[in-house]
This record gives structure tokens, C-alpha cells and sequence, in this order.
């Protein structure tokens, strides 16, 4: 290689390198304090890994703050959350490619109003909506509206996806003897499996981050979420940041966790989702 | 097949729980914002029907602040479009190419995607802490004593410090959709070229772009309406303040609402935001399929 | 003897198992609605409070939920938006802000019950929470605007006392500033903390009668005495009396900073007593001094009972839980006055010899006070009061001057 190749190649690994620190630094910054007491954050030890690990910080973002409660909330919601919109999506996204009826690509247009509506929009009337149907203070108090502000990004998602699915394998499976719901549930979905993990990042990310409707629509400690035990707990501890580091990597490290081993798979499916979006 | 495809029956009941979703939850309660928006209300007793009163004072009274509030908006989308994107794409071009550790950066560069924003946004709080904020203390490790600043407390630097968390955590989400794009063109293409005697850059420009201007065209449209709809992680840094300097229409409409009881006004900032986004969304629409 | 003992006991438990259904229908549960989290100062007082209504009404159960203060405003609104979603009991700030819930006819009224606790409780104490001659919140604290001082660092600049006049306090925090102490920490995050410092200049400069009147919309901001107090408090700012990254805190980390010793005073409700108390070192109490004689003398004074408990109109139960909204109110008070938490709005029926020093003196000041003026953005209802909060954070940040203050709200609130 020549020498004329290799200096922009340098380049772009020290621009990446410098921007991966970037990334990675208030994370690290975060894992650090989280074990350390105030006398070290403030003053003898800012960036360093803790001189004396205070584990204790832990133990009482865990007790005190209910994290672990929290987290497994934040967990039963984006998992319903995903397996309702995916469900919801898939057989509209069916309806509006596959089936045969005037103005599917009206309504389709129709559905795609709801990525351009801000979730804040209109927090009282869905309010009042949730309370009418006695589902206030539950899951699905929060499950319903994420699946439905999460709807319009996984219909567009979808669509692309089963817009590349041959309409042979459709005809093919009719030929077979199959109904409707037949070649929707046994050829159709398996070969959405791609879209799955799309549509399930975009989901989670849509609820796991949520804290104004999870404040105001849930009032049980015992079914908060974690952006709002996040905020009540910051509240506590405003001046002792062990504890509230604590909790943010209790909040934090488990999903980096499970996407380190899922990240290549997701990616993929990112790319899969690109060629046919 | 055609026969089947056309039952009214089964086409219904594959629509009817998306139908019901959205509508129930999200038209159905917008058209309430929009009804109420035409009142004077406190959210609590009598409605007094007063017209367009509160769009026209949206738009015209320096009080609410409004203006300032779209203001702050935009100027976030135009640092999102301006910097968030090109940097997501420049990273994008790089690691699509398929260079070492591709990987590992690609999995690096998206991981603040992946943590809520309230963790950022208290994490962020903690960085900038005028006393013991990692900022501060880096400033005044290197003797830059005279530049720190309570950077969400002052109103020159508040707005700033808000938006740099803000770009930060999605240029790797950015980053992925434009990659996932990079990824898909054709590997025939990219080879005829470089027979060609093509440079890097020349691919990029005439092959690579011309090809995932779709997914640029997503990118520009998220990154725009999301800066609109922007909410969370202003309201966990600064909620707005100080003296309303990093107010955006989500928290000004939060405000009024929940703050000063003004719930037709709190109602006519979130239409006014719907038709915004929507908005937007059909310009940018228009100037790509122009371009081509 | 045993035996009859024993028949006496078996007797008693025989009637009390039957005597239990006689006594209550159903048990019945009341859901209430606090902001005493885990870290809020009033939090064990309310569960000393619980716990011993509960024991003495076997057949109750209190259902308790509380939330950040902040989070809860939100709340609470919109759960006036569906009255069906209201808790049995809620917590609620007196003034404008319960008053614009009665107004809406969301409140249950308290009248009925108040009079089985009459004795303990001055009909005074629920002015603030009283419309249109109804009563309509049960006072737990009542709280004044309380000067903190740290004596060591008082002592550092050379005064062994509170100064009690404007010109003694400016002389302290020259000499303060001249020893490197920051005089005053304010939280500029939280306005309401800045009310704490303007409210009292206000008030010793045209007096409590005059800012009543100003804060009930019956006398207009346009006052030059108010535009003089502005500028009292800006020139303290000026010269460098207050912590310059207050601007950037919240009140727990002023709060914190003033305990760690960071500054020599610290401004804010006396429900601060109990935790200054206690915290290492040597603290006093005492009021802002008074800045026009004319008008205000040293024994005027910021607050009064605020903190209140309501009962939903839509509640199931709506004499059980007025009834309990007032037991719990008198226990929530007791045991807050003994922790240090906020000083009594009901008589104390109890020992009192227990009370910490700071808050004993407070309660000194309160006896002895000439006028009292409600806390500005508790006074005044949600729309106007946000206008105030957003003006007094312009001051805060000498974005604006007096005449500018007065001007602004002059016009703004009419």
C-alpha cells in the first residue's frame, strides 16, 4: 500500500476513534461515579475508576429507589408494547398490500399522518379516553397508546417488507388450498421475520424512553417505569450522586447488555429494512 | 385468488384493530385538541368560545413566547439537518465501505440510541454542574478557568447546551438508517467503478448517494419533525428556562396545560405543531422529488 | 378468681367477635394522593400518621401514593380533567390552586366535619383554603419564610448576631464577602426560592397590608415601594452577595451547600428547621430586617398554612374520608412540628417539650408576629401567578429592573 493511501486512512481511524471516545465517555463517566462517594466526584477523583467501590450505592438505588421493580415495568411494557404493534401492523400492512379494494392507498396515507403527530399532543383527552375504559393504573394504560403512536412507524416498515414478498408464493399457497388467513399467518408472517427487529427497535425505543404519559397515567408505585423512578429518584438525591448514578446504570446496562449480543442481527435487519424500504 | 382477495369481510377484519388503534387513540383525541382549541378554558369549568383568539395570539403576543418556542425548534432542525446528518452520513460512507472493526465502531456509534433519555438527560445535568460538572472540571484542569460557565443556567449558553445532548444522542440512529443504505447498493456498482479508476469519494458522490437518496430523503424528514416534537430531554435539563430561553412548543404547551390552566391555549399549540410536522414533511417531500 | 378472670376475657372476646360487624358494614379503603417521597422531610410524619389512624380504625385502610413535587402539579391536573380518577383524600396547596379545583366543583366540603374538630383547630388556620364561606382543605403545617444564618461563619466576619437591620446586614455581608464567604445561596432553577428572598424586601418595604392587596389583585403592581425592593435585592446580587452559580441549582443543592457551611445564609420555608437542626454546627433563625419603618415593622412575615389536604367530591366515602382527611391532617401536623418539618396549625394537645430548638424559636417569631402575607404564587391563581414566577426570575437574573418589574406586572395582570 502506498504511503498516500494510508494517511487518509489514518485519518478516518483517528476521526472514528475520537468519536467512538465520545460516545463512550459519558457512559464510562457514569459507570464510575455510580461506585464512588461525593468526596471523590466533586474534588479527589472526577474521571478515575473509583479509589474505594462503593457498592452500597447500588444496593440503595435498588431498595430505595425500586429500579428493579421499575426496569421489569419498562420491560412488560416494550414487550407488549412490540408484540401488540407487530400483530396490529402486520395484518393492516397485509390489508393495504395484498388484498384487493379501492382506496387502500388512501388510507395508507391516512396511517402515515401518525408519524408527524407528536405524542404529547393531546395527553388529556387520551386521558380521559384511558380512565372511561377503567384502564388507568395498568399496563395497559401504557401499552395501548405506545402501540398506537408506535403504529404508523411499523405499518411503513412493514409495507416495504411485504411489498418484496414474490405474489406467487401467495398464489401458489391459494393453489394449496389455503384461505386468507392461511397464507397470512403460514407464508406471510415467517417471512417478515426481518421486520421484526426493525419494528421492534423503533418500538422500544419509542416506550422505553416515555415519562409524560407514564407519570400522569400511572399512579401505582408498583407499575411506574423507569424514566419516571429515574425522575423521582433525582429528585431524592439531588446532592448524593452515588446512588442516582447508580440507577442510571441500572437503567442503562441491561438493555446495552442484551444489544451487544443482538446488535449484529439488528443491524442486519436494519440493512435488510433499507433495501426494501 | 383474486376472489379471495377481494372479500369486504376479510379485508375489514384485517383492518379494524390498526383502525380502531389509531383512531381511538390518536385522532379522536387530537380532533378533541382541536375542538377545545377554539375556547377560552381552563381545563376545569365553563368553556367560552372565542375563535381563532388563541392561534392569533400564539402568533402575535411576545408574552406567551410562542414565536421564540418555533424559533428554538427550527434552529435545532437546521443544526439536525446541518450537522447531525452530514456527520451520521460521513460516518455511514465510512463504515459502509466495509473497513476494519466496522462492527464494533457501528455497534459504539449507536449505543446512546439505546439509553432512555432521561438517563441522558440526567447525565447530562451531572456533566454540566457549574461546580462539579466533568466540564468544569476539564475547563479548569487545562487552566481555562475564565471559560466555565453554568451552561444550562445562563441564557446565552443554555439553548447550546441543550441541543448538543440532543444531536448527540441520534446521529448514530441516523447513522444506522444511512448505513443500512450504504450497505444495500449493489456491489456490482461499486466495482465497476473502482474498474474505472474511480476514487472513494467519486463513488460516493455518483454512485452511493444517487442511490440511498430515499433513505436521506427519511433521514431529512425524521430529523426535522423530531426537532419539532422535540420534549424530553429539555424537559429533564432545563424544562425551559431559564427566562424561557430553551423553550420549544412541547414544553411551552406542557406549560400551559398543566401550569397556568390554559388548556384551549395548551390545545392550539399541539395542533399547531401537528400541522407543522405535517407540513414539513410534505416540503421536504416536494424538494426531493424536484431534485430528481 | 382466675376463673372468672378468664370467663371475663373469653366474655370480651366473645362480644368483640360478634360486636366487629355491628361496628363496620365493609372495611373500606381510602386511596390518598401525597408529594411526601422517601427523601421529603414530612415523609415520616405522614407514616406515624397512617400507621395510627389505621390502628384506630381497624375497618379503614389507607391506600397512599406519593410524587415528585414537580410531576405531581401535572398530576393532579389532569386528573381534575376526569374527577372519576381522583384519589379519596389529595394533597393540594391552598390558595388559587385548590380554589380553581372548588370552583369546578371537584371538592368535597369539609364544613359538616369541621365541627367535631373545632376545638383543635382555629377556623384562622383554614382561611386559606376557605371559599365563598365554605371550607374546603384541612391545614396540616403552617410555614414562614425563615432567615438561616451559620453562626461559625458569622462569627468569621467578626458578628456574634443576626443583624436585624438593613444597614448591620449589608456591613455583615461586606464583611463576609471581604472573608471569601458567599453571603446567600438562592436556587434560580426553582423560582419560587428566588419569592423566598423578593417577598420579605416587598414586604419590609410597603408593609403586609399594601402586598396583600397587590397579591389579591386589589391594588396594582405599579407601586414604586415594590420597584425599591427590586432594587434592594439586585444591588445585594450586584455585590456579590449571592452565590453566582445559584442561577444554575436546584434548592436541595443550595440547601445542601448551606449545611455543608458554603454559605452564610440561606433564605427558604421554616419547614427547613428540623434538617438544620440537626445538621453539624451552629445555626440561627431569624426574619429579614426591615427596610422602610414607615410602612413594616421586624415582626411582619411571609406564609402561612399552605400545605392541605382535600377530599374528591366523586370520593365513594365522602364523610369516612373527610373525617379521616382531618385525623390524618392532625397527626401529619403533630408529628411534623416534633420532627422539625413545619410549625402547627392545629393547637398541640401534647407534649411540646421535645421541639427542636430552631423550630421552638421559629414558633416564637410566629407568636409574636404583626402580619402575615400568604406566599405570592399560592396566593394567586395558576395563570397570573406563572407570570409573577417568570417576572421574579427576570429580576433574579438582572434581566430586568424595578420599574420594569412593577411595569410589566402592571400591565400583565391589571
Amino acid at each position: 500500500m502506498k504511503l498516500t493511501d494510508k494517511i487518509p486512512r489514518m485519518l478516518i481511524y483517528i476521526g472514528l476513534v475520537f468519536w467512538a471516545v465520545i460516545n463512550l465517555f459519558p457512559v464510562y463517566w457514569m459507570f464510575t461515579f455510580s461506585l464512588k462517594n461525593n468526596d471523590e466526584i466533586f474534588g479527589e477523583n472526577v474521571a478515575g475508576l473509583p479509589q474505594n467501590w462503593i457498592w452500597s450505592n447500588y444496593t440503595e438505588a435498588l431498595k430505595t429507589g425500586n429500579m428493579g421493580k421499575y426496569f421489569l415495568n419498562s420491560g412488560i411494557v416494550a414487550v407488549a408494547t412490540i408484540l401488540i404493534t407487530l400483530a396490529v401492523a402486520l395484518m393492516a400492512t397485509f390489508a393495504l398490500t395484498r388484498l384487493i379494494w379501492k382506496r387502500r392507498k388512501t388510507l395508507n396515507k391516512f396511517f402515515m399522518l401518525g408519524l408527524t403527530i407528536p405524542i404529547h399532543a393531546s395527553i388529556v383527552p387520551i386521558y380521559v379516553t384511558l380512565s372511561r375504559l377503567h384502564l388507568l393504573n395498568t399496563y395497559l394504560a401504557l401499552i395501548i397508546p405506545y402501540a398506537a403512536f408506535s403504529l404508523s412507524m411499523a405499518i411503513l416498515v412493514c409495507t416495504g417488507f411485504m411489498n418484496a414478498i414474490p405474489r406467487e408464493l401467495d398464489e401458489a399457497a391459494c393453489i394449496d388450498g389455503c384461505g386468507v388467513w392461511g397464507i397470512f399467518l403460514r407464508v406471510i408472517v415467517p417471512l417478515m421475520k426481518p421486520a421484526v427487529a426493525t419494528v421492534g427497535i423503533y418500538t422500544f425505543l419509542q416506550c422505553w424512553n416515555e415519562l409524560m404519559f407514564a407519570n400522569i397515567f400511572i399512579s401505582k408505585t408498583a407499575l411506574k417505569t423507569l424514566p419516571v423512578g429515574i425522575q423521582a429518584l433525582s429528585g431524592q438525591y439531588t446532592t448524593a450522586w452515588g446512588p442516582i448514578g447508580a440507577a442510571l446504570v441500572v437503567a442503562t446496562f441491561p438493555t446495552l447488555f442484551i444489544y451487544v449480543f443482538l446488535s449484529k442481527r439488528i443491524q442486519d435487519s436494519f440493512v435488510a429494512g433499507a433495501v426494501k424500504g | 385468488m383474486k376472489k379471495l382477495y377481494s372479500n369486504k369481510g376479510h379485508i375489514l377484519l384485517f383492518l379494524i384493530p390498526a383502525i380502531i388503534l389509531f383512531c381511538g387513540i390518536l385522532i379522536a383525541p387530537i380532533v378533541m385538541s382541536g375542538y377545545y382549541s377554539f375556547f377560552d378554558w381552563d381545563g376545569l369549568g365553563e368553556k367560552t368560545f372565542i375563535g381563532f383568539s388563541n392561534y392569533i395570539d400564539l402568533f402575535t403576543s411576545n408574552r406567551i413566547g410562542f414565536m421564540k418556542a418555533l424559533g428554538n425548534s427550527l434552529v435545532l432542525a437546521l443544526l439536525s439537518v446541518g450537522l447531525q446528518l452530514p456527520l451520521a452520513l460521513g460516518l455511514a460512507l465510512v463504515l459502509g465501505k466495509g473497513i476494519k472493526g466496522e462492527r464494533i465502531f457501528l455497534s459504539i456509534f449507536f449505543m446512546p440510541v439505546l439509553i432512555s433519555t432521561v438517563v441522558i438527560g440526567q447525565l447530562w445535568l451531572k456533566i454540566y454542574n457549574p461546580d462539579y460538572g466533568i466540564l468544569n472540571v476539564l475547563l479548569r484542569s487545562l487552566g481555562l478557568e475564565s471559560w466555565t460557565r453554568m451552561w444550562l443556567g445562563l441564557r446565552e449558553t443554555a439553548l447550546g447546551a441543550v441541543f448538543i445532548p440532543t444531536l448527540w444522542q441520534y446521529v448514530g440512529y441516523h447513522m444506522l438508517l444511512l448505513y443500512a443504505g450504504v450497505k444495500s447498493v449493489p456491489k456490482e456498482l461499486r466495482e465497476a467503478a473502482m474498474l474505472d479508476g474511480a476514487k472513494d469519494s467519486q463513488i460516493n458522490r455518483y454512485i452511493v448517494l444517487p442511490y440511498i437518496k430515499p433513505i436521506i430523503r427519511i433521514s431529512v424528514i425524521f430529523a426535522v419533525t423530531g426537532s419539532l416534537k422535540s420534549f424530553d430531554l429539555i424537559y429533564v435539563l432545563t424544562n425551559g428556562g431559564p427566562f424561557h430561553s430553551t423553550e420549544v412548543p412541547s414544553t411551552l404547551m406542557i406549560d400551559m396545560l398543566f401550569l397556568r390552566n390554559r388548556y384551549g391555549m395548551g390545545s392550539a399549540i399541539a395542533v399547531l405543531l401537528i400541522i407543522l410536522c405535517f407540513a414539513f414533511a410534505l416540503i421536504i417531500n416536494r424538494v426531493f422529488k424536484e431534485e430528481e | 378468681m382466675k376463673k372468672i378472670l378468664a370467663m371475663v376475657i373469653a366474655a370480651l372476646m366473645v362480644t368483640s367477635i360478634i360486636a366487629v360487624p355491628v361496628h363496620a358494614d365493609d372495611p373500606v379503603t381510602l386511596t390518598m394522593w401525597c408529594i411526601a417521597t422517601e427523601s421529603d422531610a414530612n415523609r415520616p410524619a405522614y407514616e406515624q400518621a397512617i400507621a395510627a389512624f389505621e390502628e384506630a380504625h381497624p375497618d379503614i385502610k389507607i391506600e397512599w401514593e406519593a410524587f415528585e413535587n414537580q410531576s405531581y402539579k401535572t398530576k393532579i391536573k389532569a386528573a381534575m380533567s376526569d374527577p372519576e380518577t381522583l384519589p379519596d383524600i389529595f394533597f393540594t396547596w391552598a390558595g388559587a390552586f385548590l380554589g380553581d379545583f372548588v370552583a369546578a366543583g371537584n371538592v368535597y366540603c369539609l364544613d359538616d366535619t369541621y365541627a367535631n374538630f373545632q376545638e383543635q383547630l382555629p377556623e384562622v388556620m383554614l382561611q386559606n383554603a376557605s371559599y365563598d364561606g365554605g371550607h374546603y382543605g384541612v391545614p396540616l403545617t403552617m410555614n414562614i419564610v425563615t432567615l438561616f444564618a451559620n453562626m461559625d461563619l458569622l462569627a468569621e466576619a467578626g458578628w456574634d448576631h443576626v443583624p436585624e437591620t438593613y444597614e448591620d446586614l449589608t456591613a455583615c455581608c461586606d464583611a463576609l464577602v471581604e472573608k471569601g464567604i458567599i453571603p446567600f445561596g438562592c436556587a434560580g432553577k426553582e423560582t419560587w426560592c428566588v419569592t423566598e428572598y423578593l417577598e420579605p424586601i416587598i414586604e419590609k418595604t410597603i408593609g403586609y397590608e399594601a402586598l396583600n392587596e397587590v397579591f389579591a389583585g386589589r391594588a396594582t403592581w405599579n407601586n414604586p415601594g415594590i420597584a425599591e425592593s427590586v432594587s434592594t435585592f439586585q444591588d445585594m446580587i450586584n455585590k456579590g452577595y449571592f452565590d453566582p452559580s445559584g442561577m444554575a441549582l436546584g434548592n436541595d443543592e443550595v440547601k445542601a451547600n448551606f449545611i455543608a457551611g458554603k454559605y452564610a445564609f440561606y433564605q427558604n420555608g421554616s419547614w427547613n428547621c428540623g434538617e438544620v437542626n440537626d445538621a453539624e454546627g451552629n445555626f440561627q433563625v431569624a426574619l429579614f430586617p426591615v427596610m422602610n419603618a414607615e410602612n413594616a415593622t421586624y415582626g411582619q412575615v411571609i406564609g402561612g398554612p399552605s400545605d392541605t389536604l382535600a377530599v374528591a367530591a366523586s370520593s365513594k366515602n365522602p364523610e369516612i374520608a373527610a373525617n379521616a382527611a382531618f385525623e390524618l391532617g392532625r397527626d401529619i401536623c403533630h408529628y411534623g412540628y416534633l420532627a422539625g418539618s413545619g410549625l402547627p396549625a392545629w393547637t398541640p394537645d401534647y407534649d411540646t417539650s421535645e421541639v427542636k430548638a430552631l423550630v421552638a424559636d421559629v414558633a416564637e417569631i410566629v407568636a409574636a408576629a404583626d402580619g402575615m402575607t400568604l406566599f405570592g404564587d399560592t396566593a394567586m391563581s395558576a395563570d397570573p401567578a406563572n407570570t409573577y414566577l417568570d417576572y421574579v426570575s427576570l429580576v433574579y437574573g438582572t434581566e430586568i429592573d424595578g420599574q420594569g418589574f412593577i411595569e410589566g406586572l402592571a400591565e400583565e395582570l391589571q
